[in-house]
């Protein structure tokens, strides 16, 4: 599991390291190509000046007194004697010795940030990853080259312990722990990270249910400054993360928040425990300009020479330039003005900069394609079995069969990409090692939809049934992106016979008209943050699918019952013996039997035949300038683009005999293109 | 019988043909407007005419023809192009005097041309017929001109119709009843016009698919108003003439009299309108397609081009000159007609009260 913080603004399809990268860490959420959303964000800073100081001191104290079972404090001497704490010393250390700091790091975002806060309405876009996703400190981070089991090393916390019996981990914070403004991280802001999460104040409902009283966390108990633990609901597997992946929230810098906290800290910038800041003067500059805004790195911040950090965040500063279109960022990286340009799409990778590119023979740029290890985003088509034709199974056979992914796969991304097998691809051995998607067959998609009854073929080349319906399908895209893909798919589909109405939206309405269910086939896919399994009851349990999937036997399908809409389960899917097994793999507190449970589930989803796995891509590429460096092994295991560990750095020094090299060509370095392929799945 | 016009009609047709520019640009347009419609025959994957084993196909039109009629082993759409290189090749089909007849181009406008090979736009390729190469995703961009050509003209039609049907009919009664019918209307249409028109279709084109029939229906809703107010004008001045008024003394009815009377005095103004409506419809439907807003893929269309065109400016020129320069030459084609058709029926010249 990672951090609890779900945004539902998540990447774009998008060559450049786009800023909507905030579900990085994200729980499930979906992976709709979405753009952050106002462009008119109010006028910046200065607005607390003309707002009357509050105290919320009272308010807080009497939430914590009215809700004493919660937000419970103990004195040192209660804390159990026999604690197991640990500092997991013995990790490999993340970032390269070798790293030079300092330097201006340029970075594209699409739109000036509509606000600093990090919730509340318009807080969850892009932006929000440098106030908090990549850039804040938690109690623990999930450690990005360790695998099986995943292993956390200290953060703000110094050592913790886990108490399994009880569901409780034990949290010690670091003594140096500062907040960039001043005061020590104690466990006042641990108390108060919960009194702020389930305000009403902050308008972020997910925040609330999260971290709601006995939603996910029973308790929070205070044994000194420094000391807490934190007690959970259930002790599943992710126990330690659920607890450790948490950012405090600084109790000082939230003293006013009350009904008007959203206009109220619109624009003032969020103490952090993290390395970059804005600064008060950098904020009153952008009130005039906003073609970019800088964070600055603090000297002394408090982690400079802690490990696991100390190798990392190494430029001083990160400018981030505000370019709307990607053609143009584009323009920007060749001209030397941004440091880094993401070539994920084959486009840019093979047209507009190939290996052979002066400017990549002559070493000026580098080419890099790293192969990660982290769960798949689950591109595919979802059926929604509660629509007529597709309730039959021969049809979404039939389907299944008549989707050429593999054209998919060579035509739009020239053979880079790789099929995706299942839903929850990219788990280690949690994936289903064996089962593999249906491949694209004309014969068999023939046979199943004959078996539906489909055995004749209309004028235009279409099935049609006895009845003489044709084989006709909707299907929904948010991706405007990816719709060349979905015109393969439906050229290929013609010729068994089955015709699909593509119908691209805008990515919101398209998500919408998903999640009221009124689609017949969806081509979506959901993120998922580094976990260590994946989960099954939003997508595929009944009580996601139907009101009252099931008669009083539990067995028979009710058949009055509705569809229940605003649910992760896009394929309406109610399968009485998968509902069993997802509650048995939501029970267990241990990786073995959750192991077993998730292979038969698995196998079910497969046989229900409802989800057509579409494509994944394996790997990462980046086009850097030459004085941009990585370590040796170039990235962590863990990541989703080449900067989110911010393990880079900057040789300034290089820069200008690199620029001046570019219209000089009788000037050249050693070009580097290379491959990491030190993560790369077996086959 | 040849149909009789008015001597003034006539005058100005005349007048009109004597207008090389605009009379020249009529005849070009009006030969683009038929190859649009017998498109078919000249830019499709599908043969004019096969003949195989004696039997004589005319795929052209009407439904498809599965490859298994022509001994193939698929149910699909023939590839007639696949087809005629095994009929070339094969000797006893060839003796026996099996051919297939491709149209110039053989490709149609959302077929895939290189369907084994990696999407990338190709160059002008005039060996395998591509004479204004392929776009990003392998199409026949001269096919997809021709086709999203006459989806233009379609739209065109329609939207034509629509705004002179309401722009018409409320501009004329506005005019001829007045008072406060006429106020009222003139404040609805002010309101009205105060709509952002981009805004509305952005919204639209966001909750449903939006088809032709959706795209005629907006672009109408907001581009009737504009007409209205030449009409009113037109009625006014025509409404306190004589022989309105001695209709009326007649006993004619309010319909009859803006039929039958006013209407038919109004034509010039009517008819000067239309290549700029024409010009206007083609320029919006393509603004809204290269906004992404427009007509659902893989439909062809000049502005999905046109957005290609510029996302790969360096990369494949061909894409953006072509769509840009069928845009132009459409464009100007239509508004040298324009031109002609309001010098030729400029009412100063042919106004009996001299």
């Amino acid at each position: 599991m990672s951090s609890p913080f779900v945004s539902f603004v998540v990447k774009k399809l998008c060559p450049l390291r786009v800023v909507l990268r905030a579900a990085m860490t994200a729980s499930l959420c979906l992976f709709l190509a979405a753009c952050s959303g106002s462009k008119d964000p109010a006028t910046p800073a200065g607005s607390s000046d003309t707002q009357s100081p509050v105290d919320n001191t009272a308010e807080v104290q009497a939430y914590y007194a009215a809700h004493s079972d919660f937000f419970v404090s103990k004195t040192p001497a209660d804390l159990p004697s026999d604690l197991a704490w640990t500092d997991v010393g013995d990790l490999p250390e993340i970032g390269s010795p070798a790293r030079i700091r300092g330097g201006v790091w340029n970075e594209r975002i699409q739109d000036f940030p509509p606000t600093l806060r990090t919730v509340g309405p318009d807080a969850n876009n892009g932006f929000r990853n440098y106030l908090l996703d990549d850039y804040v400190m938690r109690f623990g981070h999930l450690h990005p080259d360790v695998a099986g089991p995943h292993r956390h090393y200290p953060g703000l916390a110094e050592t913790w312990a886990v108490d399994a019996p009880n569901r409780t981990v034990y949290v010690r914070l670091d003594p140096k722990a500062r907040w960039s403004d001043g005061p020590a991280v104690t466990t006042d802001d641990v108390f108060f990270m919960f009194w702020f999460y389930q305000s009403s104040y902050i308008q972020a409902p997910w925040y609330n249910n999260w971290f709601g009283i006995g939603e996910n966390y029973t308790r929070v108990t205070r044994y000194d400054d420094r000391t807490f633990a934190i007690t959970i609901k259930e002790a599943r597997p992710d126990m330690l993360a659920r607890v450790l992946e948490n950012s405090p929230v600084p109790r000082h810098f939230y003293r006013e928040v009350g009904p008007d906290f959203v206009t109220r800290y619109n624009w003032r910038f969020i103490p952090t425990t993290g390395p970059y800041v804005l600064t008060a003067a950098e904020q009153q500059r952008t009130l005039t300009n906003r073609n970019f805004i800088t964070f600055e790195r603090q000297a002394d911040w408090w982690a400079n020479d802690k490990r696991q950090f100390r190798y990392r965040f190494n430029p001083a500063q990160l400018r981030l330039r505000v370019i709307r279109e990607t053609p143009t960022a584009w323009e920007a990286f060749l001209a030397g003005e941004l440091e880094a340009f993401g070539m994920n799409l084959a486009e840019y990778h093979y047209d507009r900069l190939p290996d052979n590119d002066a400017r990549v023979a002559r070493g000026l740029i580098h080419k890099t394609t790293f192969f990660n290890d982290i769960p798949r985003p689950n591109y595919g088509l979802w059926m929604n079995t509660a629509r007529p034709l597709l309730a039959e199974r021969e049809i979404r056979l039939g389907i299944q069969y008549a989707l050429n992914w593999q054209l998919v796969i060579k035509q739009f991304f020239r053979d880079g990409y790789s099929r995706l097998n299942t839903p929850s691809d990219g788990f280690g051995d949690m994936t289903h090692p064996t089962l593999r998607a249906r491949p694209f067959d004309l014969d068999l998609a023939a046979e199943h939809f004959a078996q539906a009854g489909f055995r004749r073929r209309g004028p235009d080349g279409i099935l049609v049934n006895d009845a003489g319906s044709r084989l006709s399908l909707t299907l929904n895209n948010g991706y405007e992106m990816l719709t060349p893909v979905l015109v393969i798919l439906q050229q290929e589909a013609r010729k068994a016979g089955l015709d699909l109405q593509i119908e691209t939206l805008d990515s919101s309405a398209s998500w919408k008209k998903v999640q009221e269910k009124n689609h017949d086939l969806a081509f979506a896919a959901f993120n998922v943050g580094v976990e260590p399994f994946p989960r099954y009851w939003e997508c595929y349990h009944s009580s996601n699918a139907y009101d009252q999937p099931f008669l009083a036997d539990g067995t028979t399908p009710n058949p009055d019952r509705k569809v229940k809409v605003q649910t992760n389960n896009l394929q309406t899917i109610a399968i009485p013996g998968l509902d069993a097994l997802i509650t048995r793999y939501d029970r267990s507190e241990s990786l073995e039997e959750m192991r077993g449970f998730a292979r038969q589930i698995e196998e079910i989803l497969h046989e229900d035949a409802s989800f057509s796995p579409g494509f994944v891509r394996p790997f990462y590429r980046v086009a850097t300038w030459r004085w941009v460096h990585f370590p040796d092994n170039f990235n962590v295991r863990f990541s989703s683009d080449a900067f989110e560990q911010n393990v880079h750095w900057l040789d300034d020094a290089a820069r200008p005999e690199t620029l001046a090299a570019r219209r000089d060509e009788s000037k050249s370095f050693p070009p580097s293109i290379r491959s990491y392929e030190q993560w790369k799945t077996k086959e | 019988m040849p149909l009789r016009l008015d001597p003034i009609t006539r005058k100005k047709l005349r007048r009109f043909r004597s207008l090389r520019r605009g009379y020249w640009s009529f005849l070009m347009l009006t030969g683009l407007v038929v190859f649009a419609c017998v498109a078919e025959l000249f830019v499709s994957q599908r043969a004019l005419v096969v003949r195989h084993e004696g039997r004589w196909f005319f795929p052209t039109y009407g439904g498809i023809l599965p490859g298994r009629t022509f001994g193939l082993d698929y149910d699909w759409e023939t590839d007639y192009r696949d087809l005629q290189a095994r009929l070339h090749s094969d000797r006893v089909a060839s003796n026996r005097g099996d051919f297939v007849l491709l149209p110039f181009v053989p490709y149609g406008p959302i077929e895939n041309c290189y369907p084994e090979q990696f999407f990338k736009p190709r160059a002008p390729d005039f060996a395998r017929r591509h004479f204004l190469g392929t776009d990003t995703q392998n199409r026949d961009i001269l096919a997809r001109l021709i086709y999203g050509f006459r989806h233009a003209l379609i739209f065109s039609v329609w939207f034509v119709a629509g705004v002179y049907g309401l722009g018409v009919l409320l501009g004329c009664a506005m005019g001829y009843y007045g008072g406060v019918f006429d106020l009222l209307v003139q404040r609805v249409i002010e309101v009205w016009s105060n709509i952002p028109f981009l805004y509305l279709v952005i919204i639209v084109a966001a909750l449903v698919k939006p088809g032709l029939g959706w795209l005629v229906a907006i672009n109408v809703a907001f581009g009737w108003m504009g007409l209205t107010y030449y009409m009113r004008t037109e009625t006014y001045k025509e409404k306190a003439r004589d022989y309105a008024a001695a209709a009326r003394v007649l006993g004619a009815g309010d319909a009859r009299i803006i039929l039958h009377h006013i209407l038919p005095n109004t034509a010039a103004t009517l008819v000067t309108f239309i290549p700029f409506t024409v010009a206007g419809a083609i320029g919006s439907l393509t603004a809204l397609d290269f906004l992404g807003f427009g007509l659902p893929v893989p439909t062809p269309s000049w502005g999905e081009l046109l957005s290609q065109g510029t996302k790969n400016l360096t990369l494949a020129p061909w894409i953006v000159l072509s769509a840009f320069s069928a845009m132009t030459i459409v464009l100007i084609l239509v508004t040298f007609v324009g031109e002609a058709v309001r010098e030729a029926f400029d009412p100063k010249k042919f106004t009996l009260y001299r």
